[in-house]
């Protein structure tokens, strides 16, 4: 990552979007000085309640770590790869129907429809046994998974490791982590890095279940163990977490959105959940549906937002916790491979989307933590805040019109130092899920144009047929703005002052800008 | 809802998709979802009053995952239980021989915890006789061997399913007394270690 030196003096020498009138330490009217990391609107007062909030080459780079070797095995592989996936043109990968996407898990691998995926995510183990598939059943693809564990194999033969085979308008991406092997096969635009870093997540989704030790420990004894025995059930999570990638802005920019409440509201809620502690408790996280209310940590201790995804994926894609008070150990992967935490999870009402979830480090706490989420929920329901809360689920999210800059139909704005992004609620051209997975794939391109590992941009206007859309990343923010295709380069420039003077003004409520410990 | 006292913890044990949560569900809430089959991650807890003679007693129910992947948590959940719930699906003879292990590990770990043999769907087996695959006979036979009692449930049309729990706190009523305080009959060197730390099903 020499991007670190480079990006002190960068922030400065390359922001000519916008001219830059001076720089001032406190929080200024004009978000311009916002370059600077940690006073970008939306940058927390204190600290960060997350560890490497800017880590998207953080994630990416622990792949490449053990890739050191460049491989070009287009040519050579190019025959083992029509076993995979058939021949379609790049043309013809945009007529899929994305509303074909429900899952048939009992649908025909050697059916045109299989192949045609834009996506597809293969697990399987050192021995080549299939662990999951994203389509079709792990036992009709046996072979196929024992021919990409071959091309592994072979690779590893001559002391190299595999990273991706290019052909045909298709990506087969390898992520090679023992005792796993994950295999992407992509017909979209994206990028390697972009593939390998959606494999990671599924990783540390398998991860979260079982933790390292357990999965290590597994086929040090058994290399041929199939894994789905102790998966049973969970494929539904791995599932979902692969609709979340493809559709989750926050998962692409490696951060969380808030529910949008009165900063004076979310503070009582947040000071609740700090009174109600006990000693093994190590976080305190309020979600409403697919949003953070607040997150309270024990002092010293972060919550990485890969973690906080996987938490928010479990709670999402599960009734289960609706029954009752759920207590369920989980891995936190990047907190701690090796061990597992218990998580007390519960809705606050039984109808309520508010979910409370406490993590905790001993089994045997379930009571305490019980104890806990009784105090916090007394305490709460007192106050006035409680109200400013349920009011607040009502309109979870915002329109773009009340920014008030002509042709802007969408944004995504993070702060880097916070790891939190706002984005308001898509427009009326984007109500389908289908143009929603377009945009967002747009947004993917755009994200991979400014994380390129070796040519990152700091801007990239686009024009498109359907919108226009301009990329910046600055040391202390990441921006995305769509547009009508009416807009102009012109008007998109000025859009940037105008958009961070307004996130600016509403940041209390958009983002958490005052985080707590116990 | 947890604040409320707890008299005795039940715990629910089983099979996945046998049924388990779909029991708690129908007994607790009155209800039976229709959808997707959704497996319970870890276990899920709710404190359910009932009312036995002129008394009322609170169950603590323990709702455990059947994933194999919990299974080295399962003893979190059924120590100091004093009954449970053995679940199997009378459709799955598979679930049938799970529940006889989980009666092995029960009979050896919780020898104070009361068995419940109950098999589920039964409502399946109305529909076509020829779906069942655990006679009844089989069951009660295993259920007399190991002293439990048995019954056949439908979660579905609620049948026999209040009949279940009711007779779970009428037992807990009827032999709370023998168990009530142990630390005032003195220790009891054969019991199992650390049984009497748990006895207690929460730690205000």
């Amino acid at each position: 990552m020499d991007g670190e030196a480079q990006r002190s003096t960068a922030s400065w020498e390359n922001a000519t979007l916008a001219p830059v009138d001076s720089l001032r330490s406190e929080r200024a009217e004009s978000p311009m000085p916002g370059l600077v990391e940690g006073t970008e609107p939306g940058a927390g007062q204190k600290s960060a309640m997350f560890v490497h909030a800017q880590s998207f080459e953080d994630l990416t780079a622990e792949g490449e770590d053990e890739r050191e070797a460049e491989l070009d095995k287009s040519g050579e592989c190019a025959d083992e790869l029509k076993v995979l996936v058939g021949e379609k043109s790049v043309e013809e990968q945009h007529n899929i129907d994305v509303t074909s996407e429900t899952r048939t898990k009992e649908e025909d691998v050697c059916s045109e429809a299989w192949r045609s995926h834009r996506k597809h995510v293969f697990v399987l183990s050192e021995a080549g046994k299939p662990i999951y598939s994203r389509y079709g059943t792990e036992e009709a693809l046996s072979s196929t998974m024992g021919v990409m564990m071959a091309l592994v194999s072979v690779v590893e033969a001559d002391k190299n490791v595999i990273r991706s085979i290019h052909a045909d308008g298709c990506k087969v991406v390898f992520l090679t982590k023992s005792p796993l092997v994950l295999v992407g096969v992509s017909r979209t635009s994206q990028t390697d890095k972009e593939l390998l870093r959606e494999l990671l997540y599924i990783y540390y989704q398998i991860v979260s279940l079982l933790t390292l030790t357990q999965l290590n420990h597994i086929f040090q004894h058994k290399q041929n163990f199939d894994l789905r025995r102790l998966l049973a059930g969970s494929e539904y999570l791995t599932d979902n977490l692969l609709h979340r990638l493809d559709r989750d802005p926050g998962l692409l920019l490696s951060a969380v959105t808030c529910l949008p409440l009165a900063s004076s509201a979310r503070d009582v809620v947040s000071s609740g959940l700090q009174a109600a502690k006990s000693e093994s408790l190590v976080f305190s996280i309020l979600l409403a549906g697919d949003r953070l209310v607040t997150l309270v940590r024990k002092k010293d201790q972060f919550l990485h937002h890969i973690d906080l995804h996987l938490v928010f994926n479990l709670v999402g894609s599960s009734s289960s916790f609706r029954e009752g008070e759920g207590w369920t150990p989980i891995c936190l992967p990047k907190f701690n491979t090796a061990g597992f935490f218990h998580a007390h999870i519960s809705y606050l009402e039984p109808a309520s989307q508010l979910c409370l979830i406490l993590v905790s480090t001993d089994r045997e706490d379930f009571f305490n933590m019980s104890d806990c989420k009784q105090r916090f929920l007394e305490r709460l329901s007192k106050r006035s805040a409680y109200q400013a809360l349920k009011e607040a689920l009502k309109c979870p999210s915002y329109s773009v019109e009340q920014v008030a800059i002509p042709e802007l139909r969408h944004f995504l704005y993070k702060s880097k130092s916070s790891g939190l992004y706002t984005s308001p609620e898509f427009p009326e051209v984007y109500q389908s899920d289908a143009e929603q997975e377009r945009l967002m794939g747009l947004y993917q391109d755009l994200h991979s144009s400014l994380h390129h590992p070796s040519r990152p941009l700091r801007s990239f206007y686009r024009c498109g047929e359907s919108e226009n859309l301009l990329a910046w990343v600055t040391s202390g923010f990441e921006l995305y703005l769509c547009f009508s295709p009416l807009g102009t380069k012109a008007l998109a420039l000025s859009a940037v002052n105008k958009l961070l003077k307004w996130i600016r003004k509403e940041e209390d409520r958009l983002f958490i800008l005052s985080p707590l410990t116990y | 809802m947890s604040a409320m006292r707890v008299d005795a913890k039940v715990v629910m044990l089983g099979k996945e998709s046998v049924g388990k949560t779909s029991l708690v569900e129908r007994y607790v809430h009155h209800r039976f979802l229709v959808g997707p089959y959704q497996n319970t991650i870890g276990a899920a807890f709710i404190a359910k009053p009932i009312q036995v003679g002129e008394k009322v007693i609170t169950l603590g129910i323990w709702d455990t995952a059947g994933s194999e992947r919990y299974e080295a948590m399962s003893r979190i959940y059924y120590r100091g239980a004093r009954a449970a719930i053995v679940c199997y699906d009378m459709t799955d003879t598979s679930s049938f021989q799970r529940a006889r292990f989980w009666v092995k590990e029960l009979q050896n770990c919780e020898e104070h915890c009361k068995i419940y043999l109950c098999g589920t769907k039964s409502d399946v087996i109305e529909g076509d006789r020829s779906l069942r695959q655990i006679d009844y006979h089989d069951a009660q036979d295993f259920a007399d061997e190991i002293g439990a009692l048995l019954f056949e449930t439908s979660s579905k049309t609620g049948n026999n399913v209040d009949e279940l729990f009711q007779k779970v706190a009428e037992d807990y009523n009827t032999t709370a007394f023998q168990y009530m305080t142990p630390e005032e009959t003195g220790v009891d060197l054969g019991q199992k270690k650390d049984s009497y730390f748990y006895s207690c099903c929460h730690n205000n």
